[in-house]
């Protein structure tokens, strides 16, 4: 056993350096290296609850590979400091270091996870996001560049609305840009095609072949982190959602195009597929999928393609995914706590083929780049959660086969003092040249590797 | 039903003030739709009358966005001590406290404080965060406020809009001055949350900004208990604003300067309406106050959860421009933290039963900029006030008894609306233009903050 998996190293770690620049795990940027085989952890951006254990947020470092004798299990747990409103975070370019944002205060915290992929440690936090920005708020999405780290924002820091813009930064973490988003008053050259020009944000992706970025919209500050049901009885603040999406030039960050979204469209997954010139979202609050593809015209189009559940009734869709073969989309909705599976291989017939009940509430999902594992998170934003006996907080892993979800384990994320489960990011020794020293006798084969008791793995050989 | 908008607003103030040609002098704002500044920049008027982000119309699946850029927002510094040395047409002369006269140095220095989001606990919420300029120094776009992690405020956030004149601050009228007041939103958990007095002046002293300026203001006295509250306080005494076409008819004499309307409108307003039992007008001046307390019964009906919730079993919902929804309330509840807005008013201060739901009469000096209304902003338009005191408030056993049905007319109901909107004070450009040029206070690489040393830093 042993010396197969020498033999598999020492086959794989001459190539590693040479993985193109492709995709990561079918939900992130092109431009980071993706983890094609078994991932070894997940990290759970986690927001702290108060009579939580230590109340505050942090990033959770789960076991993953079913290898390893960590998998399912806790690893690490690094707190951060404060209740940010922890939620998302994206692996940089070279995936060595993972940036996680609050929404609340605006801090960014880097994290290497290269070093130790066990063990994640902060090198940097900025602090100065909204003031360095010219007033952004929320840094949500952390969407990687080659070289640059490109954050949408929620709000700005002047009436805590949705007006806001992104936010350009090196690898290193120093602040390029603000990219305003274009709004009836400052259209920045784009054409608005529709009713709306909102200049509201919320997600960014981009179809690097066609040199084209998209970003959708969502709310302020004020609602988002306003307690859900008082902002359900506000009439006024249930005005102040995005109902855009902004198609840009990607290399020249300019605005091309505001498309009319009604309804809050928040995650984007684009088609990987080069033939494939479109990419889906979820509307929030209207429950549709929405295709935003380029016509015969080239030009980019927007039009809703399905309902998901009964839109009457507000499930209220939350994250998506899409499989590496653009044939599949998951589809969470956080309120009745399903994860709907959409056969989108016609993309302007989305059809759902399957559901499953996760939890009393839902938010993120992530699957794996072969989409036979599936996980599953619960936070969606501090004062947006369930309350009472529904507010679970969790991550789980499914395995799917295509036809269903089959459960393999859960962590109860308030049971283990941790908090409200948000973002899930993969990590895998393999991305950085290492084994997984938690896998029986990886660490005698590291040592043979770099040189260190080859003695002793002869003898074992 | 007729629904107020903020459009409608600006177009009738201007109107009825010749707002849009007239010259405001010594304020370097031309009132022009887009006049020319002092530093050769313009400034919008219009956007001192509401939200940058216009939801006029949202109801409408033709609605369309009108929204201004925020990069084209522009400021202008005023001297705003010309508001104290002479109030605007239809003002009193502003009282001043002995110990706390006011400066330019502590207006100064209060408008830095007030924008200062370092002064929460986390850098997050300023005074300014609730009391947003251009929304009439309160928040247009909620019912009640958000403090710091989005704890929930069961009050809609008042104006500042003449605060200078309140013998009682607060809604259930807790504070005696605007010294003493400022302290509250700082340290209130679900406000600012500063976690106490000292942390905030320990921090203004380690924030560079500050470097000189309280000495400056105060012959040397540094940031402390009262020269933090006496700096704010001077900020907010000189957001005065009157003026008003109201103003410029009935204490100037100027027969063109209302509508026929406006003039029927007060009629009722005095007579029939009653509205001037507690909204104060006198032959001089008018606060539109009457500095007591009153019983609504919006406060009871919040009590007995008829008001928030509904009841019944669903709450229409908007989705997207002309898209709604009736949601079950059962399906709000369950994504609810407060289970209760329960609100006794100034019942809390002094715990006398007599004194239940009873909340500060508000001054009606620009009414058309600060909705929504009432105590926990749960109506939405003027109209909707109209109609709440035309059907008697809610009736309660310590219902004021000023408040009954009143017959109003639909004529009646016009004509009021009419004198509303005729309350909205000509200078309110300028003190909105001098509150967008001032700084907003964010965290810097420079400033105290744990991230940047190991240290306690207080």
């Amino acid at each position: 056993m042993k010396r197969l998996i020498v033999f598999v190293v020492a086959l794989v770690l001459p190539f590693l350096s040479m993985l193109p620049a492709q995709a990561d795990e079918t939900c992130m940027s092109p431009y980071i290296a993706k983890i094609t085989g078994q991932e070894d952890y997940v990290y759970v951006w986690t927001l702290g609850v108060e009579g939580v254990g230590d109340e505050q947020d942090k990033l959770v470092t789960i076991g993953a590979n079913p290898a390893a004798d960590n998998y399912g299990k806790i690893v690490d747990v690094v707190s951060v400091g404060g209740r940010n409103e922890a939620h998302h975070s994206g692996l940089s370019d070279d995936r060595r270091f993972l940036w996680a944002g609050g929404l609340d205060t605006n801090k960014i915290f880097i994290f290497d996870i290269h070093s130790d992929p066990a063990a994640p440690k902060v090198t940097k936090i900025i602090t100065d996001f909204a003031d360095v920005t010219g007033g952004l708020v929320g840094p949500h999405t952390f969407y990687a560049l080659p070289g640059r780290m490109m954050i949408t924002a929620l709000s700005n820091n002047v009436d805590n609305g949705g007006r806001t813009g992104l936010a350009e930064y090196s690898n290193d973490g120093e602040f390029i840009k603000t990219h305003w988003i274009p709004i009836d008053g400052d259209l920045r050259g784009a054409t608005k095609s529709g009713q709306f020009a909102d200049g509201y944000g919320y997600d960014v992706r981009v179809k690097a072949d066609l040199n084209m970025m998209l970003t959708s919209s969502f709310t302020g500050w004020s609602n988002y982190m306003m307690d859900f049901g008082a902002m359900l009885n506000s009439p006024e603040a249930m005005k102040r959602f995005g109902n855009t999406m902004v198609v840009w030039d990607m290399h020249a960050r300019k605005p091309m195009k505001v498309l009319d979204v009604p309804g809050v469209p928040l995650e984007i997954r684009c088609a990987w597929n080069p033939e494939n010139k479109y990419c889906f979202t979820s509307t929030a609050l209207t429950s549709q999928i929405w295709l935003i593809y380029e016509d015969d015209a080239g030009e980019w189009q927007a039009k809703a393609v399905a309902d998901i559940g009964n839109p009457a009734d507000i499930p209220l869709p939350v994250d998506i995914s899409i499989t590496a073969d653009d044939n599949g989309l998951w589809v969470d909705t956080f309120l009745d706590g399903k994860a709907r599976y959409f056969d989108i291989s016609d993309p302007h017939a989305p059809k759902q083929v399957y559901e499953e009940v996760i939890g009393s509430q839902i938010n993120m999902v992530s699957q794996s780049w072969d989409g036979e594992r599936v996980y599953f998170s619960s936070s969606l934003l501090g004062n947006w959660d369930k309350t009472g006996d529904a507010d679970e907080q969790y991550v789980k892993l499914y395995h799917w086969d295509g036809e269903k979800l089959d459960h393999q384990w859960s962590i109860d994320f308030y049971a283990e003092g941790l908090g409200r489960a948000h973002q899930m990011r993969f990590g895998a020794y393999a991305m950085y040249g290492k084994l997984n020293p938690y896998i029986e006798g990886v660490q005698t084969v590291e040592k043979q590797l770099t040189g260190e008791d080859a003695q002793q793995v002869e003898i074992d050989g | 039903m007729f629904k107020w908008r903020k459009s409608r607003v600006v177009k009738a103030v201007a109107l009825a003030t010749g707002l849009l040609t007239a010259i405001l002098f010594g304020s370097g704002i031309s009132a022009q739709t887009s006049g020319s500044l002092d530093a050769g920049e313009t400034f919008d008027v219009e956007q001192a009358f509401g939200p940058g982000d216009i939801k006029d119309g949202y109801e409408s699946a033709d609605y369309q966005t009108q929204s201004r850029s925020l990069l084209s927002r522009r400021g202008i510094k005023q001297d705003l001590i010309q508001y104290i040395v002479k109030p605007p047409l239809g003002l009193p002369s502003v009282p001043i406290p002995e110990d706390n006269p006011v400066t330019r140095e502590k207006i100064d220095l209060g408008r830095l404080l007030f924008f200062d989001r370092r002064l929460s606990i986390n850098n997050t919420v300023s005074c300014a965060n609730c009391h947003i300029p251009e929304q009439g120094f309160t928040n247009n776009e909620i019912s009640t406020a958000v403090g710091v992690e989005g704890r929930l405020v069961i009050r809609n956030s008042p104006t500042l809009y003449n605060a200078a004149y309140l013998k009682h601050l607060f809604l259930d009228g807790r504070e005696i001055s605007l010294e003493n007041q400022v302290w509250q939103p700082m340290t209130a958990r679900n406000e600012m949350a500063a976690p106490s007095i000292g942390y905030v002046i320990n921090k203004i002293n380690r924030i560079g900004d500050y470097d000189g300026l309280f000495e400056a203001a105060f012959d040397g006295r540094g940031a402390d208990i009262a020269t933090v509250g006496f700096a704010l306080a001077s900020y907010q005494r000189t957001l005065l604003s009157a003026d008003s076409p109201f103003d410029r008819w009935y204490f100037g004499k100027d027969e063109s300067a209302v509508s026929e309307s406006v003039k029927r409108g007060f009629a009722v307003f005095a007579g029939k309406g009653q509205c001037a039992v507690c909204h104060q007008v006198h032959h001089d001046h008018a606060l539109f106050l009457d500095h007591k307390f009153h019983n609504t019964g919006i406060g009871y009906a919040v009590s007995t959860g008829e008001a928030m919730i509904g009841s019944n079993q669903t709450t229409r919902v908007q989705l997207a421009p002309g898209i709604f929804t009736e949601l079950s309330n059962e399906k709000i509840k369950s994504v609810s933290r407060i289970k209760s807005f329960n609100d006794l008013g100034l019942y809390r201060i002094t715990e006398n039963p007599a004194d239940r739901w009873k909340f500060r009469t508000q001054t009606l000096r620009n009414i058309a900029l600060t909705a929504p209304y009432m105590h926990n902003g749960q109506l939405a338009t003027l109209r909707d006030v109209i109609d709440f005191y035309d059907q008697g408030g809610i009736s309660n056993e310590l219902l004021s008894p000023f408040i009954r049905p009143l017959g109003l007319t639909d004529q009646d109901k016009d004509d009021l609306e009419a004198l509303l909107i005729a309350l909205t004070g000509t200078n309110v450009p300028q003190l909105v233009a001098d509150a967008f040029a001032a700084q907003i206070g964010e965290l810097s690489i420079d400033d105290p903050n744990w991230a940047h040393e190991n240290t306690l830093g207080y």
